[in-house]
């Protein structure tokens, strides 16, 4: 195989497939850490949220008519549901319970893995009669984009797009929008600046940060049925291949703002695509594989070794809101 | 002024917080359009009454009535819908948000972009905010950011965020403490223009003279208790101070000099430079003896806290000897000079002379919790700190709700800087260096540590004072060193300057010599 023969295309859609669904998880931790909670969580919700919509998909096979789209569709309702409700956990342990944040977080991933794995062997045993660790989703449709795909070189972008791509998209406009533009997000930003200043206008700093972080399970839950369909077309522990943590990468380089973040997903998205494809290049064999995973991780190091200091974190983040401190 | 109606009145009202009564069934009523000062010491409930008034703390008995009629005042929120605003002593903004933002956080205007999509109304805010800042002479740009703006500026907006919720009685919480003496001038023009306006304010201070400025009535608080309410063109400076303190002050503390005795300092050629190599102390030479206060006096930023940060070993220093008792000091590292005698209360009381969030009795062991008898064989000895503590706390009259597990963080100033000087007069060193000891202190505070000076130098100790305070200097000072522009550019015996002379060499004038 020759360098010629590589599938550009490939590198762009694929780029982007992972790039959205990074961009959503991320958004959500965001949304959580603008309002002074520390999410190291997303592992977790994603994971859990994709159990969700998993689980919401294969118990309602038959329901549909074969090679209906509606319960991939629905499916993602379902995933946004379960992140958040699994996001309530982490609420209410660092906003109710003052609980130290990262410990949650990190206890929440945990919480996850061996739950989400544990239920779906039971539920498999229990309800359908079969010995397995997995839920399986009807295969994705990709879309070829009339007009856009014929532009030269980034009409690439346009073939074989999965239908998630467009949710992301609307998705994260919408949660743009909220953040920069209306007064939930202004309250939101406040809150992870300085609470003392936003309970003084009058403002319950809990309720705000309680509807921030469970925003942040819901996206994340979004991201996990994203990677479900696009990585493996079924719900298993494998899910859990650290994208959360790559999300939370991502939000940092961005400083804790959605556009820059966007940029940093790109970056992360377009180096394990060409990674996938490129590597093959030179040698063949399954190793290379293994090893073009982890090209986005080793940028992440590399990136934290350049641009580690320059970022500029929400001030009151971790912070737990005490009335009385001076 | 004749009979007013009533704007806010408070009956009986006590606050306890455990180990503390706060507030002491206090009653008062505050006259509409008028300037009512609340004045006392640091911790004798000032703060907290207003706090219960704005609805941050509820009182444990009594009632608040607000025109006329009785008020459950739950949370701020249910001040600001009575038209009470407070602008905080430590001001509640968001640094990264313009001052539009700030102002309307939490009451923002509305919009629907084509007719749907609801978003936060920011140019209307701006030109409503401008209006404002108009009609009350608040300079401000709206669009500006917060971290970029100066204190005042940012206190301005603090004002303008009450104006905005349309309040008409506001509460100001020593809102003078962070400002320069101009800023200080055209804060109070700003506190008279709005009761010309036909606002009612209250006046959270414990400095007299900006009582005697702009305040129509002055109610007195100690420990909690009111203790009087007068007009306050029928009273006077001495007399309000004698009832904040609740006995007569003496506002000069001069004592006769004692036995000087053998040289303990002497600093000799000292050379200490900044980051990029300028010299903030240029080539200073000078001795302080036993039983000897040198105090240095300087406009702030001519060297002094330079100067004291070389001798206790903060900083490095460039060229020039420090010798402690005949001993060269510059091998020796901060805590072998702690050891060697050197006790120091430094400028910023709360990142370096406290750790916050530590315990009173931890803070108290600072310098010596590795030691005997705090510390044998390597493990800490509680009840030895716990011993230590009570004994400063009583001598030193350190005032703290829960005894010596008290957090600092939660003790006001000048209860903080009591534990300070405690801890380092416990030291029993032969040289004591203080820097700016009494600032932001009230007048109690400030008396007890100047006494806690005279008293160690009378001891036989040598005190390097640093003071931004002339007057302080002038007061406690044996020999006077003036530092200009990181030069000392004159020494000599107090007896011998005036406070004019000491103010013409800070300004660096020495021509008449």
């Amino acid at each position: 195989m020759s360098i010629l023969n590589v599938n550009y295309a490939a590198i762009l859609v694929d780029g982007l497939s992972f790039a959205l669904p990074l961009l959503i998880i991320a958004i959500g931790g965001i949304y959580s850490e603008r309002s002074g909670i520390v999410n190291l969580a997303l592992e977790g919700l994603l994971g859990f949220g994709a159990f969700a919509g998993a689980l919401f998909v294969a118990s309602t096979v038959g329901l549909f008519a074969t090679g209906s789209d509606l319960p991939m569709y629905l499916s993602f309702a379902f995933a946004a549901l379960g992140g958040a409700l699994f996001a309530v956990i982490h609420a209410v342990l660092c906003i109710k319970f003052m609980a130290n944040q990262v410990i949650s977080g990190v206890v929440i991933n945990i919480l996850s893995v061996a739950l989400t794995g544990f239920l779906t062997s039971t539920i498999n045993a229990t309800f359908f009669g079969e010995a397995s660790e997995r839920f399986m989703l009807q295969t994705s449709p990709r879309w070829d984009i009339p007009f856009l795909m014929e532009i030269p070189i980034i009409g690439a972008a346009f073939t074989r797009v999965y239908p998630f791509m467009f949710i992301i998209l609307i998705v994260a406009t919408f949660f743009w929008y909220l953040l920069y533009k209306t007064k939930f997000g202004l309250r939101v930003r406040a809150a992870g600046d300085n609470p003392q200043a936003l309970d003084a206008a009058g403002v319950n700093v809990s309720r705000v940060r309680f509807g921030a972080v469970v925003i942040s399970g819901a996206l994340a839950g979004i991201g996990g049925m994203s990677f479900a369909y696009s990585i493996s077309t079924n719900f298993s522990p494998a899910i859990y291949m650290g994208y959360g943590f790559l999300a939370i990468a991502a939000l940092i380089f961005g400083n804790w703002r959605i556009v820059p973040t966007f940029a940093a997903c790109l970056v992360f998205g377009l180096t394990r695509s060409a990674a996938f494809q490129l590597l093959p290049v030179f040698d063949a064999s399954a190793a290379v594989i293994d090893l073009a995973m982890t090209a986005p991780f080793v940028v992440t190091l590399l990136l934290l070794a350049f641009f580690g200091r320059s970022n500029k974190a929400p001030r009151a983040l971790g912070e737990l809101y005490d009335k009385s401190k001076r | 002024m004749a009979e007013q109606e009533i704007l806010l009145e408070v009956k009986g009202v006590t606050k306890r917080f455990p180990g503390i009564v706060a507030c002491d069934d206090v009653s008062l009523d505050i006259r509409k359009g008028e300037i009512y000062a609340l004045l006392g010491e640091n911790g004798a409930g000032k703060s907290t009454l207003a706090s219960m008034i704005f609805g941050l703390y509820q009182p444990d008995e009594g009632q608040i009535f607000m025109r006329g009629k009785e008020a459950q005042i739950d949370s701020p929120n249910e001040a600001v819908a009575l038209d009470i605003g407070m602008v905080h002593q430590h001001f509640k903004l968001i640094s990264n948000y313009t001052v539009t933002q700030n102002i309307i956080l939490g009451d923002e205007p509305k919009k629907r972009a084509l007719g749907i999509f609801p978003y936060v109304d920011i140019k209307n805010a701006e030109k409503r905010i401008e209006e404002l800042s108009k009609e009350y002479g608040l300079e401000v740009d709206p669009s500006a950011v917060i971290s970029d703006l100066g204190v005042s500026v940012q206190q301005r907006v603090e004002i303008l965020k009450m104006l905005y919720r349309d309040a008409e009685l506001l509460i100001f919480d020593e809102p003078t403490a962070m400002l320069t003496p101009q800023e200080i001038e055209s804060l109070l023009q700003i506190i008279k223009n709005l009761r010309d306006q036909g606002k009612t304010v209250i006046f959270i201070t414990h400095k007299l003279d900006e009582v005697m400025e702009v305040c129509d009535r002055c109610a007195i608080l100690v420990r909690g208790k009111l203790v009087d309410v007068s007009e306050t063109k029928n009273t006077s400076p001495a007399e309000l101070a004698a009832k904040m303190v609740g006995r007569d002050i003496n506002f000069s503390a001069k004592r006769p000099t004692k036995a000087i005795g053998k040289t303990v300092l002497e600093v000799q050629d000292l050379r200490v430079e900044d980051s990029s190599g300028f010299p903030k102390v240029n080539d200073v030479s000078f001795e302080i003896r036993a039983g000897e206060i040198f105090a240095i006096a300087g406009v702030s930023g001519s060297g002094q806290t330079e100067l004291a940060d070389a001798v206790a070993g903060l900083t490095k220093v460039k060229k020039g000897s420090i010798r402690l008792n005949d001993c060269d000091l510059a091998k020796l590292n901060v805590r072998k000079r702690c050891e060697s005698g050197i006790a120091y209360i430094p400028e910023d009381r709360q990142s370096v002379g406290l750790v916050l969030d530590f315990s009173l009795d931890q803070n108290l062991a600072l310098k010596s919790y590795y030691q005997a008898p705090f510390c044998t064989s390597s493990l800490l000895n509680p009840t030895a700190f716990a011993e230590r503590a009570e004994k400063l706390i009583e001598d030193f009259d350190i005032r703290c709700a829960r005894g010596c597990k008290t957090t600092t963080r939660e003790m006001s100033g000048g209860n903080q800087q009591k534990a300070i000087v405690g801890r380092e007069i416990d030291q029993d060193a032969d040289l004591l260096i203080f820097v700016q000891p009494t600032r932001g202190l009230d007048i109690g505070a400030i008396m007890a540590i100047r006494e806690r000076i005279l008293d160690e130098r009378d001891k036989g100790k040598a005190i390097l004072l640093i003071s931004l305070e002339l007057d302080e200097v002038m007061d406690l000072a044996d020999t006077i060193g003036v530092m200009y522009a990181g030069q000392m550019l004159k020494v000599a015996p107090a007896s011998t300057l005036t406070t004019n002379k000491v103010g013409e060499y800070m300004m660096g004038v020495t021509e008449n010599d």
